[in-house]
């Protein structure tokens, strides 16, 4: 297991990745015995067995209505990573469980059901069918069921609403803008109603504002519908947007899982370090990591006399609204939590805590 | 040679770099170190060939330039400066030249026997061929070396910037190149000046020739030797005929295979023995296994009767009425009035019913081309095993001219429309297979995929997928397949497919051009309207 992963198990997961291995190539399985026992680089992999590693002993669980972003560049191994959750790539070593069941281990049928019902999918280049309508297309997964053509156009319908795309069901993708057409995408990945999303970069081929008013829009309907999601993208500033947690990988690897704060606090290595830098920590980062415990602050020559005055927040307010509360003030600011004094915060404190040094 | 870097900075400052050039032309600086360069690589005769170098970078070479050296040395000059390409070219006019001189000797022997044996029109033939060919001897041998001269320079300058990148081109002046000039020429030269000297015995000569030596009689020499040279290739495999066998038929069915007695026991050559195998083996098959080509063919003409019991036998105002909302409805009213005027000149022309029977085979072609081209595609655009053995074999079907095809369809199913319409769907198959592969492999991989992730089987991968996405490329390759049907169509008349074609052919066989021009004309004309329909419909459908 990843040495990183200081996320708790806490409820049954949805989806489980378990030393999940890709390697490309005819000699896989040789390859990766070799990398086992001897450690090697990828150049010598690519070297002695012609076999590039996709995905290199990856774990994971990913939590009922949570929104697990996996962020990394290109060549990371992300979108092959996410292609194991619904078999589209068969892993070279390693399971995956979705509601306790191996994937691995479903005979065709099973596998296209599991794909029909339980996981949609959204990608990058939306890949519609250009030849079928708008309703035609979202109501794909429910046609390959044989679902009649009555309840397909309903449910169809019904997901068109959801994705406000209502007067569009007639048309050909081809007459939609780019980001209706995802939308059109996302409808098809909803119309069955499925358990699972995974969303391979959806957003990554549009313009800024658009993909700024998709990622609303997801946000909003992923807290009401609550689906589990598997989000890749390439954007740290998407993945801390979107994500509950965030795997970032790096040739293979998942280098760290984390909290958004995590991530940008406790960066687990100089690679996650440089992602962060330029991210702005007033959303991310929360009292509770910055404040300095009321009996250091004393010790450090600060006196908690007169701190009935003192403005006060809880150990959840970020620097934000920290940064609220300080401006035209010469105090501290006092972190309460359940009436206890937990924590104090200076304006040094909180300027080291914008700056990312605490 | 100048570096890009070098380029880059000259063009910074172009102005500054030519007066700097001139000033240098002056003082002859920069002329001495270019031409010191061509130097290294000519050896000999530095001085002209540096200049004219030098004058050919600065564009400065005259139009007429020639180099004397090489036009009087000719393919020689060119052996020694190692330059084999204009080597070959030079030695090439001068055998021309050489065959020339040699045709003037032998037509002036002609001339004299013929002066012998006094026969007025005879000697006039062989003088004015004598003096023909005495003319062109002259004027190729100049032309030649005035080609060659002017060439030169100017081939030998790319040689040195061959030189300058691979300095394993030839350079310099080098005797021994000579050896390779004379190996060549006493290779190529006797036996080419003595073919033109001679009368070449006869094919038939030669046969007689070779029967006299396989008999051991006595052959003199130059017989030999004329056919050994400069006859047909000799045939040096003399075989045994191979038996004769007939299949007579007893009164139960079954067939007697019975050795026939050949008369002619002289050995045959290759091209003979091979051409009576390949009979022998296909009267084979049709004596013992007639019955599956008889029911091939019985299959087809049920089809083709439907089809012509529809066109042929549906009154002409009522196939015309509908022909014409066809085109109307699929491609628009322009297409429309091209078909209208096309079925008028059919009516006018009386080649109505004959024009039906050309497209009732057309559409029989079509068809099952249609039924066994698009599975096969399919196969090849999935399969890369069906590529590999497909592919290869439509290569060679599409290399193989039109007219091949109607021999094993005469061999196995004789003539008349049933092999006509065999031979036609050999012919017209290869783009419909090659056109579906091609669309089911521009289907985009990530369409794919996306319709593998919400669960489709293989089956509705292909039928709601790949085929409709493919469709554009399938009506292309229906589309060919009715035109290329329709010219093979035309030819299969030679086995009596009738139709048209028959016109046609008819016609060339009778000399009658306004007739065959007529027919030729409705088939056209056809082509197109077809063409025109199916095209429209396409791009009316995407």
């Amino acid at each position: 297991m990843n040495s990183n992963n200081n996320y708790k198990d806490t409820s049954n997961p949805v989806v489980q990745v378990r030393d999940v291995w890709k390697i490309f190539g005819d000699r896989a399985d040789e390859a990766l015995t070799a990398i086992r026992n001897e450690n090697l680089s990828k150049a010598e992999v690519l070297e002695r067995f012609e076999a590039v590693i996709g995905v290199q002993d990856v774990s994971f669980d990913v939590q009922e209505s949570e929104v697990f972003c996996i962020m990394g560049l290109s060549g990371s191994g992300k979108s092959t990573l996410v292609r194991h959750i619904n078999r589209l790539i068969e892993p070279t070593h390693g399971d995956i469980l979705i509601g306790g069941v191996d994937v691995g281990k479903l005979n065709p049928k099973e596998l296209r059901l599991l794909r029909a019902d339980r996981i949609g999918m959204v990608f990058q280049n939306m890949a519609l069918l250009p030849h079928r309508t708008v309703r035609d297309n979202i109501a794909f997964a429910l046609e390959l069921r044989n679902v009649d053509a009555f309840t397909r156009m309903q449910v169809a319908d019904k997901v068109i609403e959801t994705v406000s795309l209502q007067g569009y069901g007639d048309r050909l993708p081809a007459d939609l803008s780019g980001g209706m057409q995802q939308r059109v995408g996302l409808a098809r990945a909803l119309a069955a109603d499925p358990e699972i999303l995974l969303m391979d970069e959806p957003f990554s081929a549009l313009d800024p504002l658009i993909r700024r008013g998709l990622q609303d829009e997801f946000l909003e309907l992923s807290a009401v519908m609550g689906k589990t999601t598997l989000f890749i993208t390439h954007d740290l500033d998407e993945a801390i947007r979107m994500g509950s947690r965030i795997a970032i990988m790096k040739d293979g690897v998942i280098v760290q899982i984390g909290t958004p704060e995590q991530i940008v606090t406790e960066p687990a290595d100089d690679y996650v370090a440089d992602f962060v830098q330029g991210i702005s920590r007033l959303k991310l980062v929360f009292a509770h990591t910055v404040m300095l415990d009321p009996k250091a602050y004393e010790q450090s020559g600060g006196s908690l006399h007169g701190s009935e005055e003192w403005p006060v927040a809880s150990s959840e307010a970020d620097l934000d609204t920290l940064i609220g509360l300080s401006v035209n003030r010469d105090t501290p600011i006092l972190i309460v939590d359940d009436g206890n004094r937990v924590g104090v915060v200076t304006k040094d404190v909180l300027l080291r805590g914008i700056q990312g040094e605490n | 040679m100048q570096t890009p870097a070098d380029t880059q900075h000259q063009a910074g400052s172009l102005a500054e770099v030519t007066s700097a050039q001139r000033a240098a032309e002056k003082s002859g600086a920069a002329d001495a170190e270019a031409k010191a360069a061509f130097g290294d690589f000519v050896e000999k005769s530095r001085d002209y060939y540096a200049g004219t170098f030098l004058k050919i970078q600065q564009a400065r070479l005259r139009l007429w330039h020639m180099n004397f050296a090489a036009a009087l040395g000719g393919f020689i000059w060119a052996a020694l400066r190692g330059n084999w390409m204009l080597f070959w070219v030079g030695f090439v006019f001068d055998m021309i030249a050489a065959a020339n001189l040699g045709l003037v000797y032998r037509y002036s022997a002609d001339k004299a026997d013929a002066i012998v044996a006094n026969k007025e029109f005879l000697i006039e033939r062989f003088s004015n061929w004598t003096f023909l060919h005495l003319i062109a001897a002259v004027g190729i041998f100049i032309a030649g070396r005035l080609i060659i001269g002017w060439l030169a320079d100017r081939i030998y300058y790319r040689q040195y910037s061959a030189w300058r990148i691979d300095s394993s081109v030839n350079s310099g002046v080098n005797a021994s190149r000579w050896i390779i000039a004379a190996l060549v020429v006493t290779l190529v030269a006797p036996l080419t000046l003595y073919r033109s000297t001679q009368d070449a015995p006869s094919n038939r000569d030669c046969i007689k020739v070779a029967r006299a030596i396989q008999a051991g009689d006595e052959v003199g020499f130059k017989s030999r030797f004329d056919c050994s040279t400069i006859s047909e290739v000799p045939t040096l495999m003399w075989l045994k005929r191979p038996p004769q066998y007939t299949y007579p038929k007893n009164d139960d069915g079954t067939r007697n295979i019975v050795l026939k007695e050949s008369k002619a026991k002289r050995p045959v050559n290759l091209n003979v023995w091979l051409s009576e195998v390949i009979d022998q083996k296909i009267d084979y098959a049709k004596a013992f296994y007639g019955y599956i080509f008889d029911g091939i063919t019985r299959w087809l003409r049920t089809l083709l009767n439907a089809i012509e019991a529809l066109f042929v036998g549906t009154p002409w105002p009522v196939s015309a009425g509908i022909f014409l909302l066809i085109a109307y409805h699929f491609a628009g009213p322009k297409v429309a009035v091209f078909t209208a005027s096309t079925m008028v000149y059919l009516g006018v022309f009386g080649f109505w019913q004959t024009a039906m029977s050309t497209v009732s085979i057309v559409i029989a072609s079509t068809i099952i081309c249609v039924l066994v081209g698009l599975p096969l595609g399919v196969w090849v655009g999935k399969s890369r095993l069906g590529s590999a053995i497909v592919t290869p074999i439509l290569d060679v079907m599409q290399t193989i001219p039109s007219f091949v095809y109607l021999l094993p369809a005469v061999a196995f199913f004789s003539i008349g429309k049933p092999p006509g319409i065999l031979a036609t769907v050999i012919f017209a198959m290869p783009p419909m297979v090659r056109l579906t592969a091609l669309g089911i492999k521009q289907v985009p991989e990530s369409t794919k995929e996306a319709a593998l992730a919400f669960g489709a089987n293989p089956r509705q991968l292909l039928t709601k997928v790949e085929l409709p996405l493919a469709t554009p490329s399938i009506m292309a390759g229906v589309n060919q397949v009715v035109m290329m049907s329709l010219s093979m169509a035309v030819i299969a008349a030679l086995i009596g497919a009738g139709g048209l074609g028959f016109v046609v052919v008819d016609a060339l066989g009778q000399s009658e051009v306004g007739r065959g021009l007529l027919a030729g004309i409705a088939i056209a004309l056809i082509a197109m309207a077809i063409d025109r329909i199916i095209q429209q419909a396409n791009r009316a459908e995407n």
